[in-house]
């Protein structure tokens, strides 16, 4: 399988704090196409930056990431704003719609900044909205969903553009168990579908439970790095 | 870009409240500044057509002595000549030749000091426009066994005197001797000015050249020019082509006049100045408090890859769609005022103490066409100007951090 990142002894340490903060330690790490991993650990072990990291969002401070063949890690700042949105997708754990743009609005947004022709992307972001289940609320805007409807539109509009991973930070951390299982089996549905890689940071053992790898972090270097067989 | 329009119309309207108040608030702030502008440029025409048009016009020509001694015997040579020269030149309307002395009026049982001014009927109409301030009587038509006068109304009311009184004209003749002749009124006239009316008062040239001695006196030239606003390149030009007279232009003979139009302009520029800060700190207020609203969402868009500077694009886009909304809604209304104004006026309280100084006391406030252009640019400029730290604000935002943002 080809490998979509790689992380080779990346490290992170925040200066800003009177006594510097080690983030993430040494962490070499490949993720190949298709999989679907949790990256599990206590408070402050290091997830979040991790995410932060391969995706983008943040410079290591030592080490490198490469994905699709690119160490990202020294890419400059404007380039970076384009390979986000051309290679990654985003789902957060407070959803984070744009309120003011319906669901179908919202998930054709990426693939608006990405210049798609208008009718591929209409056709698409109806597409992904009926795979998880909201193609009768392609018009409504965020305010009016639920919770569980918000991520799943957040999922539909981080797939929409088929990047070459998706990054999800906890995103079941404010959904009910009804709403955190229908979005894991949709995500399950789509990883296999469409064979996007998902890389989630979570606390919840529900998705820990459907995730085919579950990597560790305790304070910010990789503890146990396990391979499941699920379906 | 339609796409970016479209989110910040609709961010707009996340907070109708607050986007209506601020609307509202460039609405009254246009109102305000186009009020100020037009009720200064009425008081402006206003001056202008009483002081200037109407009194002393944009040029005089003296004998350099007549400035300080008025009297007969300081005449313009081959006067008649120079105003016929000056009404000839392209940048000049028209030129009068006067005979102006200073003496008394004198009716039955009251007397005067004044001005008298020997005019050329015609031309003297078209320099000040005298034929149409009479409100009663008429304007030198009358051959009558009296030569005739025209006097102010409140002269005529200070010397209980009206159309068809005798009244008795005396004042030094070329050799310096008083002589005095009477006059019957013929007309009066009104200005706003009552010191003028009480003060000038008209009779024809030959009338008076008669009476001073001698034939085609003028002891001055009033010069209404082309372009008002040349009005001291065209007295340059013409003190250079009479180095013997003494030619001087409005701004000389009326110095209080100018400098308080100097100052109202100056302080119309600034009142237009604080009302556009006003507003657009308003509209920077606002957008900065919707951007610290959505640290979150803008950290969302960063993140996903939408560009820093399309997300500053947006935040001054939304900042210049509420600026066109209110300037848009204002210039209208502001038209509107101004339409309804300049028809019923707007009276000034307590000014009519202040008419003897030239100040009326009901101004008909009105607005150039292009004014509404410039202040509508100027507004998007400030608006714009505005956007610009809260677009810097929502840029430099980490998206990292951003994303976490309660």
């Amino acid at each position: 399988m080809k490998t979509v990142i790689k992380t080779t002894d990346l490290s992170k340490v925040y200066t800003e704090t009177a006594v510097p903060v080690h983030a993430l330690k040494n962490v070499t790490l490949e993720f190949k196409q298709g999989e679907f991993t949790a990256i599990v650990g206590p408070s402050g072990s290091g997830k979040t930056t991790f995410l932060n990291v391969i995706g983008g969002l943040d410079k290591p401070t030592g080490g490198n990431v490469v994905i699709d063949g690119v160490d990202i890690a020294t890419m400059k700042e404007s380039k970076l704003f384009d390979f986000r949105l051309r290679h990654i997708g985003f789902v957060f754990q407070a959803y984070n719609l744009i309120p003011v743009l319906t669901a179908v609005e919202n998930v054709s947004f990426i693939m608006l900044l990405q210049n798609r022709p208008k009718a591929e992307m209409e056709e698409r972001a109806k597409e992904m909205l009926e795979q998880v289940g909201l193609s009768d609320k392609l018009d409504v805007r965020p305010g009016k969903l639920s919770g569980g409807q918000q991520q799943r539109v957040a999922v539909a509009r981080a797939l929409a553009s088929k990047p070459d991973f998706v990054l999800a930070d906890e995103p079941t951390a404010n959904l009910d168990t009804e709403s955190a299982f229908n979005l894991l089996d949709i995500m399950a549905k789509l990883n296999r579908e469409e064979n996007i890689t998902l890389i989630f940071s979570t606390h919840d053992q529900r998705v820990i439970e459907r995730a085919r790898r579950v990597i560790t972090l305790v304070d910010g270097a990789v503890a146990t790095d396990e391979h499941f067989e699920r379906n | 870009m339609k796409t970016l329009i479209k989110i910040s119309w609709r961010n707009i309207w996340r907070n109708r409240s607050r986007s209506i108040t601020i609307i509202t608030a460039l609405i009254l702030g246009l109102m305000g500044g186009v009020f100020s502008a037009s009720m200064r440029l009425a008081l402006e025409e206003q001056q202008f057509e009483d002081t200037i048009d109407n009194q002393i016009s944009h040029i005089q020509l003296h004998h350099p002595e007549f400035i300080a001694n008025p009297e007969a015997q300081y005449y313009i040579k081959g006067g008649l000549e120079i105003a016929s020269e000056l009404s000839d030149r392209d940048d000049i309307i028209v030129a009068s030749p006067r005979a102006v002395v200073d003496g008394m009026i004198a009716s039955a049982n009251m007397s005067s000091g004044v001005r008298i001014k020997g005019i050329d009927p015609e031309i003297e109409a078209r320099t000040t426009g005298l034929d149409e301030l009479i409100t009663e009587g008429t304007y030198f038509s009358e051959n009558g066994r009296l030569p005739s006068v025209v006097i102010g109304q409140a002269l005529a009311d200070n010397l209980n005197s009206g159309v068809g009184s005798r009244l008795v004209l005396t004042f030094q003749d070329i050799e310096g001797e008083m002589v005095s002749s009477s006059f019957r009124v013929e007309g009066i006239y009104k200005l706003t000015s009552k010191s003028f009316e009480e003060r000038m008062v008209f009779v024809n040239f030959p009338d008076l050249n008669r009476i001073i001695g001698e034939n085609d006196i003028v002891t001055e030239i009033a010069v209404v020019i082309e372009n008002p606003d040349d009005y001291r390149d065209v007295a340059g030009i013409i003190s250079g082509l009479y180095p013997n007279t003494k030619v001087r232009h409005w701004a000389d003979l009326q110095p209080a006049l100018y400098y308080s139009l100097e100052v109202l302009g100056e302080a119309l520029i600034w009142i237009l100045i604080i009302i556009i800060m006003a507003v657009s700190f308003g509209l920077l207020n606002t957008i900065l408090m919707s951007i610290l609203e959505r640290v979150r969402e803008l950290g969302v868009l960063l993140s996903v890859g939408m560009k820093r500077r399309k997300v500053f694009s947006m935040i001054v886009a939304e900042t210049t769609i509420i600026a066109i909304i209110g300037g848009v809604i204002g210039l209208f209304m502001s038209w509107g005022m101004i339409e309804i104004l300049g028809n019923t006026g707007v009276p000034i309280p307590g000014a009519e103490g202040l008419e003897d100084f030239g100040y009326a006391s009901v101004l008909y406030p009105r607005i150039e066409t292009a004014f509404y252009f410039e202040i509508a640019v100027v507004l998007v400029f400030f608006a714009v100007l505005a956007s610009i730290y809260p677009a810097w604000k929502a840029i430099r935002l980490q998206p990292a951090v951003a994303v976490r943002q309660e």
